[in-house]
């Protein structure tokens, strides 16, 4: 018995290494989109919508600087951007790029007031609407508030997805680590602050397991039936999704220096966002002026961004319609992991639904009466808008 | 080995390399270090005091990576201490797979466990600060020697010169775009 476990534990690394001698092809962020907008290095994407009548008010993902946007979309199967699509969303996302040596100098205010201001804007002309959902993620979720304290006007709604905004608190390792950082010299050395920095850091918070233990894992996982082609494809599927996730953890852009500096200096180690006291271009950023409906989605075992750095925010804001959600997942498996699916995304929608619509008519409640409203003229006007963005589309 | 031999290998730990480092460091504070501080003079002088600095750069780069590695070292070594604690009474006896599977498992959670809880403390926090501020001052001095003393000579475009060609660059985009929204506005007015 002992020799039949030993034999089958080499033949899971024989076939693992084969697995990756003829390593299978995989791609990412695989939902067709278009280009709507450029500026800089930064791109707005918009998801071609998968329903013939989309909801009213669109959706803009903000995500973080650091890695990548398509963590949402990273593979089919697991993608929040698709399912908030079948779910019938509008859906645009900014894709902030890679920084090089000639974006050292952006500020927070350039991404703030600036990329996220000029994305808004062009949602907001492509739908003929004066107000989008901002729905941002992780440090995007922080940019997110920030804007919508001082843009409120353009925000029908807040979402934030596993976003700090109260970063004075001991749960998180990267909140103890970062206090103790020089942020000048690093700024000042490398001007554009390297992925790779960053994420030896991120690989420092459990290195054991995020170093050896994931590969070996990996091999663990490996089903080893000679011949069985359904293993065959279960193995394939099963690596690709792994070197999906590797690929995504290790794209880590770099980082504009004097939006990191200020990123950290004024939310990690002064905690000014929570305070009020935090400026943008010489403007404070007041959360009192937050007033659209918010809804804060937090993970329950975050590592990155503890629950006490999130659930602040709901207090902080003056919003009358807010609710918070919590749920038994990581800070990436409530993006991937299986209870991404099936609770985090029909959550957010059924949240965003009656939300999502103008003038704050319930599409539910019209339908569940069937009574057929007449369209007013605004909305036939979006939607030859949208009718005509489509065939542009599928002419390309 | 006995002591006879002039090996005791139970004294001969970290400890007492990182109590030796101290010493050294200290005399050389007082001694050489005084010396590298101090003054220049003649028409090298410039060039020569800066040269100077770099050995208290370097030398507080390595106190600090020294530092480190001993704290990393200690941690090691409780976590060795620990598995072995844990693993001894199922070592004994035949060694199967599913025990090598069992101490893998061991290995791994005490590993990360005893980490985690060192890399939450403040000892752990201000040695990374020290070490991270030290390579950061070592790094910064660097690039200014190769840019003063090989780049400059040669006539090549240094870092600097490039961050200030990036700043320009950067405020004349701004100056860009603030003008476009203007004509945009005023377009849109009339």
């Amino acid at each position: 018995m002992n020799g039949l476990n030993l034999i089958e534990d080499f033949d899971k690394i024989k076939y693992g290494m084969e697995l990756f001698l003829k390593p299978p092809e995989f791609s990412v962020g695989t939902t067709p989109s278009e280009i709507i907008y450029t500026e800089d290095k930064m791109k707005l994407l918009h998801y071609i919508p998968t329903v013939e009548k989309p909801h009213q008010v669109p959706i803009l993902i903000v995500y973080a600087l650091v890695n990548r946007y398509y963590i949402l979309d990273l593979q089919p199967d697991k993608s929040v951007i698709k399912k908030l699509l079948e779910e019938g969303f509008d859906v645009y996302v900014i894709d902030w790029g890679y920084p090089s040596g000639a974006d050292r100098y952006l500020t927070l205010d350039d991404y703030v007031n600036g990329y996220i201001n000029n994305a808004v804007d062009n949602i907001k002309e492509r739908s003929g609407l004066d107000k989008i959902t901002l729905l941002g993620v992780c440090q995007g979720g922080t940019f997110s508030v920030m804007y919508a304290a001082q843009h409120p006007e353009n925000v029908q709604n807040l979402v934030t997805l596993v976003a700090p905004v109260d970063f004075d608190t001991d749960k998180g390792i990267l909140n103890l680590w970062a206090k103790s950082l020089d942020v000048d010299k690093i700024v000042d050395f490398y001007g554009i602050v390297p992925g790779d920095f960053l994420n030896s850091g991120f690989l420092l918070l459990d290195p054991f397991r995020l170093m050896i233990d994931k590969y070996v894992g990996m091999f663990d996982r490996i089903e080893c039936k000679p011949d069985d082609t359904t293993c065959q494809i279960r193995n394939e599927e099963y690596v690709k999704n792994f070197l999906r996730m590797e690929k995504w953890i290790f794209d880590s852009p770099d980082q504009a220096g004097e939006t990191f500096r200020q990123f950290m200096k004024d939310c990690y180690q002064k905690n000014l966002l929570i305070k009020n006291e935090m400026k943008l271009n010489g403007t404070k950023i007041n959360l009192k002026n937050i007033t659209m409906p918010l809804l804060n989605v937090m993970a329950e075992f975050d590592h990155l961004v503890p629950n006490d750095s999130s659930k602040p925010l709901s207090n902080a804001v003056s919003s009358t319609d807010k609710e918070t959600l919590v749920f038994p997942t990581g800070h990436i498996g409530i993006f991937v992991g299986s209870k991404s699916q099936k609770e985090v995304c029909p959550k957010i929608s059924a949240w965003l639904k009656p939300r999502s619509l103008l003038n704050g008519k319930a599409e539910e409640k019209t339908a569940s009466a069937n009574i057929e409203l007449p369209e007013p003229a605004k909305e036939k006007k979006i939607e030859q808008k949208r009718k005509n963005r489509r065939s542009k589309v599928n002419k390309k | 080995m006995s002591e006879s031999d002039g090996l005791n290998m139970e004294k001969s730990n970290f400890e007492s390399t990182q109590e030796f480092f101290d010493q050294w460091l200290n005399t050389y504070k007082a001694t050489m270090g005084k010396l590298v501080e101090m003054p220049s003079v003649g028409p090298a002088r410039e060039k020569s005091e800066k040269m100077m600095k770099g050995f208290s750069t370097f030398a507080n780069l390595y106190a600090a990576g020294l530092d480190t590695s001993s704290n990393f070292q200690t941690v090691f070594m409780e976590a060795m201490r620990k598995v072995q604690e844990k693993t001894a009474p199922d070592m004994k006896g035949e060694i199967s797979p599913e025990k090598y599977k069992e101490f893998y498992n061991t290995w791994i959670e005490t590993y990360s466990e005893t980490f985690k809880d060192f890399s939450k403390s403040g000892h752990f926090v201000s040695d990374m600060g020290k070490l991270n501020s030290c390579l950061m001052d070592f790094q910064i001095y660097n690039r200014q020697m190769l840019e003063e003393n090989y780049l400059k000579p040669m006539n090549l475009p240094t870092k600097t010169e490039i961050d200030e060609i990036n700043k320009e660059l950067y405020s004349l985009k701004k100056t860009v775009k603030e003008l476009k929204s203007q004509i945009k506005e005023l377009k849109e007015k009339k």
